[in-house]
């Protein structure tokens, strides 16, 4: 609009002296401060609030972490002084945490295979072989932990894994099974008891992206192969899976991440115990800090973390078209 | 299976020999059908682990009197339960047209409830719900098996219920709010640092915000913002914005320019053409993220837990959390009645926003 403006004012000005082009010039020159005046209030206007709020409670709380990581800050929240004692902590002191590393990889390995990826894959497969009013009902069924708050879900585990004879389990076990004694699972299998707890949620996010993966294969490929005389698996094998490589690796990457840093169902069903059984890496963090008290440690730990999700979160990115996300504007008038 | 049997059939004969058609086509029916019964075998026995504990919340819920459940409604509830699921099923499945469907599932509906009322009326016990009027209702339960003190105090359900709506719908407001202001100016202006921008906000969309937790306790405590909602739902929007923003750049990428630039020729501002043009024809991106963002704020618990002290600063999520932990084993009854009132209003809501929610993910995934 301001060139438009500028070219009006010359239009009717134009008897072509000298005087008219550097009164151009001036105006001209007004138009432009105020057309990038107006680029910085929209900058403000749109991006400011987003910006402010990020920066206040995300960014400063990384910064923060760094700091606090390099103190001997605990329950008291004093600090006396700068040290590096915590990461002598990390990566020599601290005798628990080699078990919690490999606790951790248990746990994120076996549920992303058995429930995230796998269960996932063939609910999908089995859910798009029949009918889609069915298919719908039954995956409806395997949202609804996925639609539960966490507190419920987990009010509903410990419930079904009571050790008295109230127990759902337990009564199967006993009525249907014929089984002596109640079982606590609890105590004897909580490793098995997190990963499956965590599996029911997971298996419903591979579910819907490999359903709608498989919806988008085109119908004539699965008619050729069964002229080619394909059976089920064969068609499965040959055409399914290969069209749903990208997706496959796609759940796989988001939820090694959110498995390695996500701790609530555990807090929740077993507390990381028996002891420190069923502690991951990122309930660690959380216990250290809140449970003993150990702020500089926890931050240092956080901070081991970070690092570990960032590389794993870029090392994902190297197998996706992150570019593609990056798209330039279509538009650029102010 | 059914296509090699066929095959291996036509190979078989001899080329003079008639095909016995019919004969194939049974056989392929038959392969059919029991490739049918083993899908259908393996989804119901893969579901009922899923749906015995809810259906155990709910029955427990509406019929325990003493504490705990007793057997014989769960088995009559069963009873009515299974066939009434397997009908609805059935009616989804068989009926033509969707009017058909609808007059099926309510006949179903109504069949059910008729025998619901017949056998189970009797039991309904709507005494567990004694939370919503009875703020005190621990002591009373308590009472009931001898025990006089409870550890927890707890505030009145209604005080709760407030707080999570206020905690989810402020955060739900202000993400939407500040995410469709900068989704729209990612999609739609060039400005410096804005590949970085895109690029740094993918990265905390990834960042495990879990770790934060720590700091972000200091920082609240120091700046005095511990134990209030304000700073909980400061903290919650900071970590929905990143993926809010994406997703909502998504969607106005898939706005037509067009629309914009007649709206720009015809001399409207870009605040106005933003606000006039665009903003309308993202409704369905606004939807999907107040929805994700109230259903995130609604579950939210391990962030109220960690700085939300006082009992009237409790969310559903804490107020469910101590109503487990003290009443476990004293009244199930209770602990289900609240867990029902806890997980309605949020399975309505994914329900109510199923569409907004499937467009989403998609998106989504696709970047």
């Amino acid at each position: 609009m301001p060139v438009l403006a500028s070219l009006a004012h010359a239009a009717a000005h134009g008897s072509g002296s000298m005087a008219t082009t550097a009164e151009q010039a001036v105006f001209e020159r007004r138009a432009t401060r105020r057309a990038v005046a107006r680029e910085r209030m929209n900058f403000l206007v749109f991006l400011g609030p987003a910006i402010v709020l990020t920066v206040l409670f995300f960014i400063i709380p990384v910064l923060i972490d760094v700091a606090v990581s390099f103190t001997d800050m605990g329950r008291s929240l004093k600090v006396t002084g700068f040290t590096l004692d915590q990461y002598h902590k990390v990566f020599a002191g601290d005798r628990r945490l080699p078990q919690i590393i490999g606790m951790t990889a248990i746990y994120v390995l076996g549920t992303l295979s058995i429930f995230n990826v796998t269960f996932g894959l063939i609910l999908a497969l089995v859910t798009t072989a029949i009918s889609r009013a069915s298919g719908s009902f039954f995956r409806g069924v395997w949202l609804l932990p996925r639609m539960s708050p966490s507190v419920l879900y987990i009010l509903l585990w410990l419930w079904v894994v009571d050790p008295s004879k109230m127990g759902l389990l337990n009564q199967i076990l006993m009525n249907g099974f014929g089984v002596a004694g109640p079982v606590d699972l609890k105590t004897q299998a909580p490793v098995a008891l997190i990963i499956i707890a965590n599996g029911f949620i997971g298996a419903s996010m591979g579910m819907i992206i490999f359903t709608s993966a498989i919806r988008g294969i085109p119908e004539h490929l699965f008619h050729a192969a069964r002229v080619d005389g394909a059976g089920v698996f064969a068609q499965t094998w040959f055409v399914t899976l290969p069209a749903l490589r990208w997706p496959i690796s796609f759940v796989t990457i988001y939820q090694t991440l959110s498995l390695l840093v996500s701790f609530e169902y555990i807090l929740l069903l077993t507390k990381g115990g028996p002891f420190y059984d069923t502690t991951v890496l990122a309930l660690y963090v959380y216990r250290r800090a809140f449970e003993s008290g150990q702020y500089g440690y926890g931050a240092a730990l956080a901070l081991f973390l970070i690092v570990i999700g960032v590389i794993f979160a870029l090392l994902g990115w190297r197998f996706f078209d992150m570019q593609r996300l990056l798209q330039r504007p279509r538009i650029e008038v102010q | 299976m059914a296509v090699e049997a066929t095959a291996n059939g036509m190979g078989a004969a001899p080329p003079t020999a008639a095909v016995d058609w019919s004969r194939l086509a049974a056989r392929a029916r038959n392969a059919r059908r029991a490739r049918a019964t083993v899908v259908y075998a393996f989804l119901i026995a893969a579901s009922v682990p899923i749906i015995l504990p809810y259906f155990w919340l709910v029955t427990v819920a509406f019929s325990a009197k003493l504490g705990v459940a007793e057997t014989g409604v769960l088995w009559r509830s069963m009873l009515i339960l299974v066939p009434a699921v397997i009908a609805l099923w059935l009616a989804i499945a068989l009926t033509r047209n969707r009017r058909q469907m609808w007059i099926a599932v309510a006949a179903v509906a109504v069949v059910t409830t008729g025998l619901f009322a017949w056998l189970i009326g009797p039991d309904l016990w709507l005494g567990n719900f004694m939370f919503l009027w009875t703020p005190d209702f621990a002591s009373v339960v308590r009472s009931r098996v001898g025990e006089v003190k409870g550890a927890v105090d707890f505030p009145n359900i209604w005080n709760a219920f407030g707080n999570s709506i206020l905690l989810a719908g402020s955060q739900t407001a202000i993400v939407v709010a500040v995410a469709s202001l900068a989704g729209y100016y990612l999609s739609r202006f060039q400005f410096p640092g804005r590949t970085a921008m895109l690029r740094s906000l993918l990265v905390l969309h990834a960042f495990p915000v879990l770790t934060l937790i720590v700091p972000l306790f200091l920082m609240l405590y120091f700046i005095g913002l511990l134990d209030t909602l304000l700073g909980v739902i400061l903290v919650l929007v900071a970590f929905e914005l990143p993926f809010a923003i994406f997703i909502m750049k998504g969607f106005f990428d898939a706005v037509p320019w067009d629309v914009e630039m007649s709206a720009l020729t015809d001399g409207a501002s870009r605040r106005q053409a933003f606000l006039r043009v665009v903003l309308p024809q993202v409704t369905n991106g606004m939807l999907a993220i107040s929805v994700f963002t109230f259903i995130r704020g609604w579950e939210e618990y391990i962030f109220v837990l960690t700085f939300l002290v006082r009992n009237t600063n409790w969310t559903m999520s804490l107020y469910m959390f101590y109503v487990r932990d003290d009443l476990m084993g004293v009244d199930y009854g209770v602990v289900s009645a609240v867990g029902v009132f806890y997980l309605v209003p949020s399975l309505l809501l994914y329900l109510a926003a199923q569409r907004f929610l499937m467009q989403m993910s998609i998106s989504g995934v696709k970047g």
